[in-house]
């Protein structure tokens, strides 16, 4: 059926019956083998890679050990890698600040990004010099802009001298050594570089909402406010979901431009999963370790996003 | 209850004039339809009263109040628009409360309103009910209800019926017609298809470029139109329009048709009025529905080129070249194609145009 | 040119069934329409007619011919789409040349060929220009022009001039009817408006549910309907439909009287068009109850008149333009002849 109503939509009707048109069923099951091989492929990358991590994470393998991974089972101790885990303090404090950062960031982005993308709703003056100025930071290379942010927020460095400028006394705050500044820096560079997808997706968004229901809204005599939340956001509903979604799972994985402005430091004050993982995984060697890790963290990822999309398709329709 | 003063309204997009000045009196209580093809500027006037466009110069009064600056949630007006722009993420019971929730008003007096209009409209039963798969007649009688209990002033509806499919929509311009009776509400009708405007109007503006041709009852724009536009615009078919030159006989003031031959004297008040323009062109109006066909009688004589039985009526296509006839006829006429009758035209339905300007020659 | 006729023809698409058991014969020249409303298999039977759909049972045959298993492409039949599917890019006369192109057609034989349909169809003077600079009129033209170029044996068209507005499908109707007289090519037309139907249709057959309810002259149908669903689809305004009264002599709660003499058995329903519905003022001797007058709609040349019965709406159509007040009483009276008689399935029943 697919083929054939695509066939009646195309421009040249004349053309699509010079051509032999297969039956429906014919079609579908044409489809079906056409794609076969593709759908093999997905499977396999998709599918291959878990249960080797499964595998893995369940022996004390290591590539030093001078086995190949297959060989793992030699080194089997069933679910002594989770156990461990379980009291492993710096793993459950890297958690905890990756936890910390997301729920800071993710929601600042979007904000900012509704906030924008509202603005750019109406017209002004340079909209497109600024709509172009708005993407820089999305195009920037995640480690470019940590090495960025690194000199910015060094204490000789340019952000000290603007705050000093500004309140006229010597700022000279030692950003990225102080535990507590090291992460609001690092939290600032995320959010810069993160908003304009935020912004971008917001606006499609904002653009997708019915003109003449916001008119009729406010022929009703809706204040702009009531128009905003019982017309536009219940209509962006959908969309805003797939905004925080996305940024809930990048954040998770907030990594590159973190490393290069404080390696996870001082001491372990930046040090999120990603980073502790990598640190693991290549400072101690530890993969069988790293594989429950990344499983645990893969799960309950998994869990989370679910439990926030269907909470907010409840919340919506009540 | 208002009644609705435009003066001078003229609304232009950067170069282009959509409305060259328009005067027109909606009066209190009055069904009035703006009526002209696409591209007329019916639907920018109607904006401009609604407040959607601020008019580039003229004013809009309600009940002598002028409305430059009372933004369009204020002026107390309620759209029903062409797609009926229904919150399709509520059911229909939060669509109707919509206007009266944001005015703050309590629960309890929203509750009773919206039962007592989803009552009047028949809604009742539908009212927990999704509104995004709702049929259109449902939809429009539901974006009327969310307007209507707001209880504004005035009522704009844009083309409400033109999704409607065909069948259908003659019950619903019988509905709209009666509820608008009801409610006893001003209300200002967009729409392209003269016969909604015919059909449900007190008073018709036609409209064209941007410019109001006439205003008047339906039977007014259909009896007596100001100008060819109107005379072929109102109808269905619109009135024959046939070119020719006033010219004497013996039994008086006749038109020359040039291949179809002469008609009949014209009457003898249309005669003297046409007088002042004799030597001129002239077009000859009448309408299809005023015609006789005969084999032998008196009349002009026309080929027939086609007959067209739809039903109740039956419309037999005439003439030759560009002086084409249409003649209406209830289903058992006998005409043939290809035959040729002589087609005689009752005198009291006669209409003459000036050719050049294309306005009525009317009796002084 | 050829016929076209089905044979028992069934098509299902899963469960529903958008065919069913259709057999009709349309004859070579002939005008022929599909009318019925939205889903109820007229599309589907064109695509058994083009071959893009294969019939689940029976057969299809064109020029007498079984093409069950005729490619599309070899069926020879020419079709005209809803939304006409002119290419935006190209001229009017490069979408004409586009099918002979195709099909490495000689140059002079397509440039003689496009000049005389271009004629017939009184388009030459628009050839030069690209679609957007057409009115809808001249691209239904050119879209048919386009179709016209192949000869094809006949020719398909589905709800062609929906998308134009009234005064323009009133005049493209006549023109369309008039160019497939000229053609003398068979025509098969699909549309959902009654009126136009009725205008351009030699024959016409009226569907429901995938069924075929009637086949017929368009006045035939139009007169003498097989049935109440078929009476209801023609006419605007609609047929008048009333439940008989419990006496079985009168309907719509007794404003009108029915014939003594000439009644059918076990009548359950009856039928008057607006037009055979007279209106006269109510006198009190009058034998039939009065009714109300509802609503008043001059047309100009007509006046619908919408009458309350105190039961239902009933609709006349009445010529020029009487006098006649909204809530006056009236008395109701129908020509015998005109009154169409159902049974409880629906069924016409003749006395």
């Amino acid at each position: 059926m697919t083929s054939l109503a695509t066939r009646e939509k195309m421009p040249m009707a004349d053309a699509a019956l010079n051509q032999g048109v297969a039956t429906a069923d014919d079609g579908r099951r044409l489809g079906f083998a056409l794609t076969l091989p593709a759908q093999l492929l997905v499977l396999f990358i998709a599918v291959f890679p878990l249960l080797m991590q499964l595998y893995i994470s369940l022996t004390d393998w290591s590539p030093l050990d001078g086995i190949g991974w297959w060989q793992a089972y030699e080194l089997w101790n069933s679910f002594a890698n989770y156990t461990d885990l379980m009291a492993d303090t710096r793993f459950w404090g890297a958690l905890g600040r990756t936890a910390l950062v997301m729920l800071i960031c993710v929601p600042a982005e979007f904000l900012l990004g509704l906030g924008l993308a509202i603005l750019f709703m109406d017209d002004f003056v340079g909209k497109r010099v600024f709509y172009s100025i708005m993407l820089i930071p999305m195009m920037v290379v995640p480690a470019v802009a940590g090495y960025m942010f690194f000199m910015l927020f060094q204490s000789g460095g340019p952000v000290n001298d603007i705050l000093s400028g500004l309140t006229g006394m010597n700022v000279s705050i030692a950003w990225l050594s102080d535990p507590t500044t090291a992460l609001i820096a690092v939290m600032i560079a995320d959010i810069w570089q993160w908003t304009p997808l935020m912004f971008l997706i917001l606006l499609a968004g904002l653009v997708g909402v019915p003109e003449d229901q916001v008119r009729a809204a406010t022929l009703l005599g809706a204040s702009w406010w009531q128009r905003f939340r019982t017309i536009v956001l219940p209509k962006m509903k959908t969309i805003i979901i797939i905004a925080l979604a996305i940024r809930i799972i990048e954040n998770f994985k907030i990594f590159d431009t973190l490393y290069i402005m404080t390696g996870g430091g001082p001491g372990v004050a930046t040090e999120t999963i990603s980073v502790y993982i990598y640190k693991v995984t290549q400072q101690d060697l530890i993969w069988g370790y790293v594989a429950a890790i990344a499983l645990v963290i893969l799960i309950s990822l998994s869990i989370l996003v679910s439990l926030a999309i269907s909470r907010m398709n409840k919340k919506k329709e009540a | 209850m208002t009644a609705i003063h435009l003066e001078n309204l003229v609304k232009r997009f950067g170069a282009f004039t959509a409305l060259k000045t328009m005067d027109l009196e909606i009066r209190d209580g009055e069904f009035m339809a703006l009526l002209g093809p696409s591209g007329c500027g019916k639907s920018t006037t109607m904006n401009m009263i609604a407040g959607m466009e601020s008019p580039s110069k003229g004013r809009i009064l309600f009940d002598g109040r002028d409305m430059n600056g009372v933004a369009m949630g204020r002026r107390g007006v309620g759209f029903v628009f062409q797609n009926y722009a229904i919150f399709t993420h509520m059911n229909v019971y939060d669509n109707l409360a919509y206007g009266l929730r944001v005015r703050g008003l309590p629960e309890r007096e929203v509750d009773g309103r919206v039962r007592k209009i989803a009552d009047f409209l028949q809604l009742t039963p539908l009212l927990k009910q999704p509104s995004a798969k709702l049929s259109v007649n449902i939809l429009q009688r539901l974006a009327i209800g969310r307007s209507a209990i707001v209880e504004p002033a005035i009522f704009l509806l844009d083309e409400p019926l033109s999704n409607v499919d065909a069948a259908f929509r003659a019950v619903m311009r019988t509905e709209l017609k009666h509820l608008q009776r009801q409610f006893r509400q001003t209300m200002v009708y967009v729409t392209h298809d003269q016969l909604e405007a015919m059909t449900m109007a007190d008073r018709i503006a036609v409209m064209d470029h941007g410019v109001l041709q006439q205003v008047g009852t339906p039977l007014e724009v259909y009896n007596d139109p100001v100008n060819l536009f109107v005379a072929g615009f109102i109808g269905s078919p619109g009135m024959n329009l046939l070119k020719g030159s006033l010219a004497d006989s013996d039994r008086g003031l006749v038109v020359d048709l040039g291949e179809l031959g002469r008609t009949a004297p014209l009457p003898p008040q249309l005669a003297a009025a046409a007088r002042s323009n004799a030597g001129r062109d002239v077009v000859y109006g009448f309408r299809p529905e005023r015609v006789s066909l005969s084999e032998t009688g008196e009349g002009m004589p026309m080929p027939v080129t086609f007959i067209e039985r739809i039903g109740a009526r039956t419309i037999a296509h005439l003439g030759t070249g560009e002086q084409r006839v249409k003649a209406v006829f209830d289903n058992d006429v006998a005409a043939e194609s290809a035959s040729t009758v002589a087609v005689a035209i009752e005198p009291a339905s006669v209409r003459l145009f000036d050719a050049a300007t294309g306005v009525a020659i009317r009796e002084a | 040119m050829a016929g076209i006729s089905f044979r028992n023809v069934t098509k299902r698409y899963g469960k529903t069934v958008a065919v069913k058991n259709a057999s009709y014969d349309i004859q070579p020249g002939e005008f022929f329409c599909f009318f019925g409303p939205p889903l109820s298999g007229k599309s589907t039977i064109l695509k058994l007619i083009l071959g893009l759909e294969t019939p689940d049972e029976g057969e299809v045959l064109i020029g007498g011919k079984p093409v069950n298993h005729v490619s599309p492409a070899s069926r020879n039949v020419a079709m005209v789409f809803q939304n006409l599917a002119l290419f935006p890019h190209m001229t009017a006369v490069q979408n004409i040349r586009f099918p002979l192109v195709e099909r490495k057609v000689p140059e002079v034989a397509i440039k003689a060929r496009v000049d005389e349909v271009a004629a017939k169809l009184h388009i030459a003077h628009l050839l030069h220009k690209p679609p957007a600079q057409l009115s809808g009129g001249e691209r239904q033209r050119v879209a048919i022009a386009r179709a016209l170029v192949r000869d094809p044996v006949a020719y398909l068209m589905d709800d062609p001039i929906s998308a134009l507005d009234a005064r323009l499908r009133e005049e493209t109707r006549v023109e369309l009817k008039r160019i497939q007289r000229d053609l003398g090519q068979t025509l098969i037309y699909v549309t959902h408006d009654q009126e136009e139907a009725m205008s351009v249709a030699d024959r016409m057959a009226i569907m429901e549910d995938g069924e075929i309810r009637q086949i017929g002259t368009p006045v035939e149908i139009y007169d003498r309907p097989a049935s109440r669903y078929v009476a209801q689809l023609l006419g605007a305004p609609m047929m008048n439909l009333m439940p008989v009264g419990a006496s079985g002599r009168e309907a719509g709660e007794g404003t009108i009287v029915l014939p003594a003499r000439a009644m059918p058995q076990d009548v359950v329903g009856v039928g008057i068009r607006p037009e055979d519905l007279k209106v006269e003022p109510w006198a009190e001797n009058h034998p039939n109850r009065p009714a109300t007058v509802y609503e008043v709609e001059p047309l100009g040349g007509y006046t619908v008149v919408t009458l309350d019965t105190g039961g239902q709406k009933l609709r006349a159509l009445m010529r020029g333009q009487p006098d006649i007040r909204i809530e006056s009483v009236v008395a109701l009276s129908c020509n015998p002849e005109r009154i169409h008689f159902f049974g409880a399935a629906g069924e016409a029943l003749r006395p």
